[in-house]
């Protein structure tokens, strides 16, 4: 019977999932449009604009041609060519962009302003995502545990008796505006020296990166005009490892706070009951630890 | 237990580090060598005979030239089709667009042809992604639960039909797998082949960066102006993506559980160690609604089992 009733809650709140998840994209998409839409026709016609005005300046180019022109230049940029300035640009794929490509590709960030284009590449990079994500996964949660780690020492030192909620509270709150700062509000800072982009435009680049979503309107190292000093990179690499770590530990957080808001299992006895097993558990070994330490 | 417990807990993540760093440089390497010298093929023609030609025809001053050179690019990255009379589906901000959009934001895909530019866009985008990205992975681990209680149904029904719970198991997991790259990965390219015009073996290749979340955008689904798209084909793709990528997390997740059995297994640590961590990670079994950040360290150090058996809880 209990079973029963478990099986159909648990149905009822797979099917309250899918709706909400679509209801949320459909709700999402329209934003998106309503925002989007008008700078997108903006952006538009300024181009359309911008080639009447060059075919008036140039007589002897005709539309075709143009045409021809502007898909040469496109098919050029995919490829991964700039076509901008003189051909003797530095090449996409040399040692330190091939690591960065390989970082983009573990790390499942994909921001594509390189891809492999040769047969041999794509096969290569399938295995090699397929090696390489996992690991990256297990190093992650290396990385979380450690930070984890020191975050409950944290709470250990804090930890008085009778006031543990009110310390949970306080370092968690401790962790995501530390890690906020460090990892979403500093490096935007960064950013926006050494690429000349705005504030907001090094945020956007700092989150859309953390969270792997990448799109990669704004990559970073890729300005052939700019000058960049080869430490810049690499830190930004540790910045996304670790930034990496930190993001998958508030999305954690984010997912488990979410099925507990769906599932209404917000039952406190319960909860304490098992925060207290487990602080018996951890004593218990604490115990041990010590024994064997002497 | 402490000295070779905390030798392990410090060797652990340093071998595991090693690794890491190894792969990628390695990873970097291969592709330097595959790609540099196809990447030169290409840029030869496009900026010497085509380039003059070009210039040639237009009788343009190489600055002015740059310059609209420059314009196209920045037209072009903001996800605009230049061609004439071009009318994709995907590749513009009407609905069909922006819902796949969206779900390139929540898988954390992110394609990229399309992506917000202006500063409302990109702020919501980065709320949105905020609540989103959480409620996909939910999803996903419920579709993932359910196709692996499906086979776990499966594998028990057989297993006493033919008395051999091990060999049932077996058994149906390679079915499992083979069926699972069956329909999404050996499948998917033929549709791809037939309406997108790639030839398979590119179809392979965008089936996995897309199911993997890497998403560069060198390939993408329903934005070629010139192909025609029957209606039901963006809907297939998306239900497509959204079991492929569950049962490539579940495979992901074999092969990390993999990475640490073998882990396990080189630097086995005494039985008291795995005692303990049983009883740990049976009261968590137990508990459930326990927040990561309450997870007692010494059962994160020494167990590595422990929080695998997190997600098969509501079975």
């Amino acid at each position: 019977m209990s079973r029963f009733l478990l099986c159909d809650r648990q149905t009822g709140w797979a099917l309250a999932l899918v709706l909400g998840y679509f209801l949320y994209l459909f709700l999402g998409a329209m934003v998106f449009q309503l925002l989007e839409k008008q700078a997108e026709a903006e952006s538009r016609n300024q181009f359309k604009v911008g080639k009447l005005k060059f075919l008036q300046n140039y007589t002897c180019l005709d539309g075709p041609a143009l045409e021809q022109f502007v898909q040469i230049i496109m098919e050029a940029w995919e490829k991964g060519v700039n076509p901008k300035g003189n051909s003797t640009n530095p090449s996409n794929w040399d040692f330190s962009n091939a690591l960065f490509f390989a970082g983009t590709v573990v790390t499942t960030i994909g921001y594509g302003n390189l891809s492999p284009s040769t047969i041999a590449g794509q096969a290569f990079c399938v295995f090699y995502a397929l090696g390489g994500i996992p690991l990256n996964l297990a190093f992650l949660k290396q990385l979380g545990k450690a930070l984890n780690m020191y975050l409950v020492r944290l709470e250990r030192c804090l930890q008085r008796p009778g006031h543990s909620m009110v310390v949970q509270a306080l370092t968690m709150t401790f962790f995501l505006v530390a890690g906020t700062l460090l990892f979403l509000i500093f490096p935007p800072m960064i950013f926006s020296y050494v690429e000349g982009w705005s504030y907001g435009e090094g945020f956007y680049f700092a989150f859309i990166s953390l969270s792997t979503i990448g799109f990669g309107d704004y990559v970073i190292g890729t300005d052939p005009n700019k000058h960049y000093i080869s430490v810049y990179r690499s830190l930004a690499a540790i910045w996304i490892i670790f930034g990496l770590a930190w993001l998958g530990l508030v999305f954690n957080l984010g997912t488990e706070l979410m099925e507990k808001i769906f599932q209404l299992k917000w039952h406190k006895t319960s909860r304490m009951t098992v925060e207290n097993s487990i602080t018996k558990l951890e004593d218990q070994l604490d115990q041990s630890r010590d024994q064997e330490g002497r | 237990m402490s000295p070779r417990c905390s030798c392990r807990s410090v060797a652990a993540p340093l071998f595991l580090t090693l690794l890491y760093v190894s792969l990628l440089l390695a990873g970097a390497g291969i592709f330097w060598a595959l790609e540099s010298e196809t990447e030169q093929e290409h840029a030869q023609p496009i900026s010497q005979t085509k380039w003059d030609e070009l210039r040639n025809r237009s009788g343009m001053e190489p600055p002015q030239l740059e310059a609209f050179i420059k314009d196209i690019i920045e037209a072009y990255k903001t996800g605009i089709n230049l061609q004439q009379n071009a009318t994709s589906v995907l590749g513009k901000w009407k609905f069909a667009g922006s819902f796949f959009f969206c779900v390139t934001v929540v898988t954390t895909i992110g394609y990229g042809n399309l992506s917000p530019s202006t500063t409302g866009g990109q702020i919501f985008c980065i709320f949105y992604a905020l609540v989103g990205i959480p409620l996909n992975l939910i999803l996903l681990n419920r579709i993932g639960q359910w196709m692996s209680s499906w086979v776990h149904r499966c594998s028990s029904v057989l297993g006493k039909r033919l008395s051999r719970p091990r060999m049932a198991k077996a058994l149906t997991g390679s079915c499992a797998l083979g069926l699972g790259l069956l329909l999404f990965f050996l499948l998917p390219p033929i549709l791809f082949n037939s309406i997108e015009d790639w030839s398979y073996s590119e179809g392979i290749y965008y089936a996995f960066i897309t199911l993997s979340t890497i998403g560069f955008g060198d390939y993408v689904i329903g934005i070629n102006p010139d192909q025609y798209y029957p209606p039901w084909y963006k809907n297939v793709v998306a239900l497509w993506i959204l079991f492929g990528m569950a049962w490539l997390a579940l495979l992901i997740d074999l092969c990390i559980r993999f990475l640490k059995d073998c882990d396990d297994i080189c630097q086995c640590c005494g039985i008291r160690t795995r005692k303990e961590t049983e009883e740990l990670s049976d009261s968590s079994q137990d508990s459930n609604l326990q927040p990561v950040l309450q997870e007692p360290t010494e059962k994160v150090e020494m167990s590595s089992n422990s929080e695998d058996v997190k997600p098969e809880i509501d079975d």
